[in-house]
């Protein structure tokens, strides 16, 4: 099992000033061309996002494909892909530091930047979803001169607490982990403008046994109210559908298996991220191929527990013989106006992901590459089969309609990419995409264990 | 504020952790005290051999999320069942199992905050533009050990800190 895996990590002749000057390469050298032409390519999908979210706020929701009876159409998909993605972020860097996997160290700091910025673009369309993003300030609870509180008994209330808890915590832990590596920037850069602006987010970090000692426990708290946090989120995020009574979403099985469907994704993302990463840097002594095979087997994994997911979806419906659900689950999903989509997420998301069974394909770049582009996609048409599908055939048959994205729905949905590839550049570009100070631990305690552990749980 | 005084001590750098921990034995059975080491990671093993406490984050984290998800609870129960009772659907006004989800989003939030806040505490934390640290090889290679001495003691430590094999001794009086 990919949990228990102890693979050597790293070259046996690397060194701590070696480690030092791989990590932070980038931060002092010029960005090669690979770097100049992502940037174009993400910031031109930042700008066509712009251009069409200015554009849906002046003239209004009708620009949507959102058409009764589907008044929830690709913004809320978008929502769910990208907060499922984030997941991968906390998973690797707070349940897998509990486990003590201690190959998590090349990935945590780049997997807790993604969730970052994948929180960021999922924040996004719910603020544009509720159509007068104007006064979206009203979902937070604050006294008014309307007397009125939100409601706290409804989902989509949960909802916004969860994600806005979810975004402050990855940052703070993000950012905890990442002062004493700011400051060896700090301590490494030749130009003293920069050093002062590493000197102020490194927080006068001195490096004794007093901090590092707090610290250390510290981190391990964060990761003890992190891998909690993490499971309700998605949980949370699948109540705004189970919780109601429509047939395709009121469903008891959403909570776990949107979990799992957020770190298959989540991880399929890491894996896309870093394949590019590793090439663009020259990291492959950091990001070995050992990582991609552990990435790969919990892809496997999780890939295992979203079928399952399907099977039993399909299965509780025919065993129900409630024709309702029979025709959402089975007809309109696999034989109906949506079979296409039915069928796309069956390969990529089941069919596809099982070439990880062989020791090749986890160990080969282009088909990690190409498959986990592949589960992005399956991941994306997952969330469009529930929210859609559910919703475009209701009580009454005189509103069926076909759900049609229009050029609107798309063009959000690529500045939200271009938003977090333009992020993820920048994070590359200035921050060290490994965490320093864990790798090195590593390095030279090749067998010991993260000191925080006993430390919190003393 | 940057003082100009320090107190004399005697940093010594190692470049293998392993020594720098008998060398805090060694020099602690001597009997100096107040010692200090500066390493580029958490060494294990270290905070034991320092003698150091155990760590009181876990109580800041602890009290904090108890306290945060009682705040949120109380919140909601007073919004929703005293503020303006509204009957939605006719769930009843203090609905626990509805309640739960945020009561435990804000206790995760307020024990997260404040763990930050009580890290920068202990560490004492703060943005500063000029810090220069004791050696700036301590976040690449080295291991520093920091031993406060009476001036007149100096050279001896400095001897034996090189005996225990640092690497670089150095005086900071």
């Amino acid at each position: 099992m990919a949990l228990t895996v102890d693979p050597p990590l790293y070259r046996a002749d690397l060194t701590l000033t070696q480690v030092n000057k791989d990590i932070t390469a980038a931060i002092f050298r010029r960005p090669n061309a690979y770097w100049f032409v992502g940037m174009c390519i993400s910031l031109s999908c930042l700008c066509i996002g712009a251009v069409v979210v200015w554009i849906q706020l002046h003239v209004g929701m009708g620009l949507l494909g959102l058409k009764r009876p589907g008044m929830w159409g690709t913004y809320i998909v978008d929502f769910v892909f990208w907060v499922g993605i984030a997941h991968a972020g906390t998973l690797i860097s707070a349940i897998l530091f509990l486990f003590r996997q201690r190959w998590r160290t090349a990935i945590n700091r780049s997997a807790e930047a993604m969730t970052i910025f994948a929180v960021m673009c999922a924040g996004l369309f719910p603020l544009l979803h509720i159509g007068r993003t104007l006064i979206a300030y009203w979902l937070i609870p604050y006294p008014n001169s309307r007397h009125l509180w939100v409601n706290f008994r409804s989902p989509l209330i949960w909802d916004v607490f969860a994600v806005s808890t979810y975004t402050i915590i990855s940052l703070l832990f993000w950012y905890q982990g990442m002062i004493p590596d700011l400051a060896t920037v700090r301590d490494m850069h030749p130009k003293p403008f920069a050093r002062k602006v590493y000197g102020i987010f490194s927080q006068r970090w001195k490096g004794t046994a007093r901090d590092w000692h707090h610290y250390e426990a510290a981190y391990g708290l964060f990761a003890a109210i992190a891998t909690p946090l993490v499971l309700s989120v998605h949980s949370v995020v699948s109540s705004d559908f189970a919780v109601s009574s429509v047939p395709g979403w009121h469903d008891t099985i959403f909570p776990p298996y949107f979990v799992a469907g957020a770190i298959f994704s989540g991880f399929a993302m890491v894996i896309t991220v870093l394949t590019v990463v590793r090439k663009a840097f020259n990291l492959e002594d950091y990001l070995t191929i050992d990582h991609m095979e552990l990435m790969a087997k919990i892809i496997l994994a999780t890939s295992m527990i979203v079928s399952y997911g399907y099977i039993v979806e399909v299965f509780m419906a025919w065993y129900s013989e409630n024709p309702v659900e029979n025709h959402v689950y089975i007809w309109i999903r696999f034989f109906g106006p949506y079979l296409w989509a039915g069928w796309t997420i069956t390969f990529c998301n089941c069919i596809a992901p099982l070439i990880f069974w062989f020791r090749f394909a986890r160990r080969n770049m282009v088909i990690l590459f190409i498959t986990s582009i592949i589960i992005n996609i399956g991941m994306w048409f997952e969330r469009y089969v529930i929210i859609v599908t559910s919703l475009s055939q209701d009580f009454i048959p005189t509103n069926w309609r076909y759900f049609a994205p229009t050029i609107y729905d798309v063009g959000t949905f690529i500045g939200s990419l271009g938003l977090f590839f333009t992020m993820f550049m920048l994070f590359a570009r200035f921050v060290p995409v490994i965490a320093i100070s864990e790798v090195k631990s590593v390095l030279r305690n090749p067998v010991g264990e993260p000191a925080a552990l006993e430390k919190t749980h003393a | 504020m940057p003082s100009n005084y320090r107190p004399p001590a005697v940093l010594a750098l190692f470049l293998d952790p392993q020594k720098l921990l008998d060398a805090v034995k060694t020099v602690k059975e001597k009997g100096y005290r107040g010692l200090d080491a500066y390493t580029p990671y958490p060494v294990h093993g270290l905070p034991e051999a320092l003698g150091l406490k155990i760590s009181w984050m876990p109580r800041v984290t602890k009290t904090a999320f108890f306290v945060g998800a009682t705040l949120g609870f109380t919140f909601e129960a007073w919004t929703m069942a005293w503020a303006w009772p509204l009957n939605i659907a006719g769930k009843p006004f203090v609905s626990v199992p509805a309640y739960m989800p945020v009561t435990f989003e804000s206790g995760i939030l307020i024990a997260g905050i404040s763990t930050f806040i009580a890290v920068m505490i202990a560490a004492r934390l703060r943005p500063a533009p000029d810090f220069h640290n004791i050696d700036a090889s301590i976040t690449n290679d080295r291991f520093g050990l920091y031993v406060p001495v009476r001036p007149y003691e100096s050279g001896n430590v400095q001897t034996l800190l090189k005996e225990l094999g640092a690497e670089e001794v150095r005086d900071l009086a």
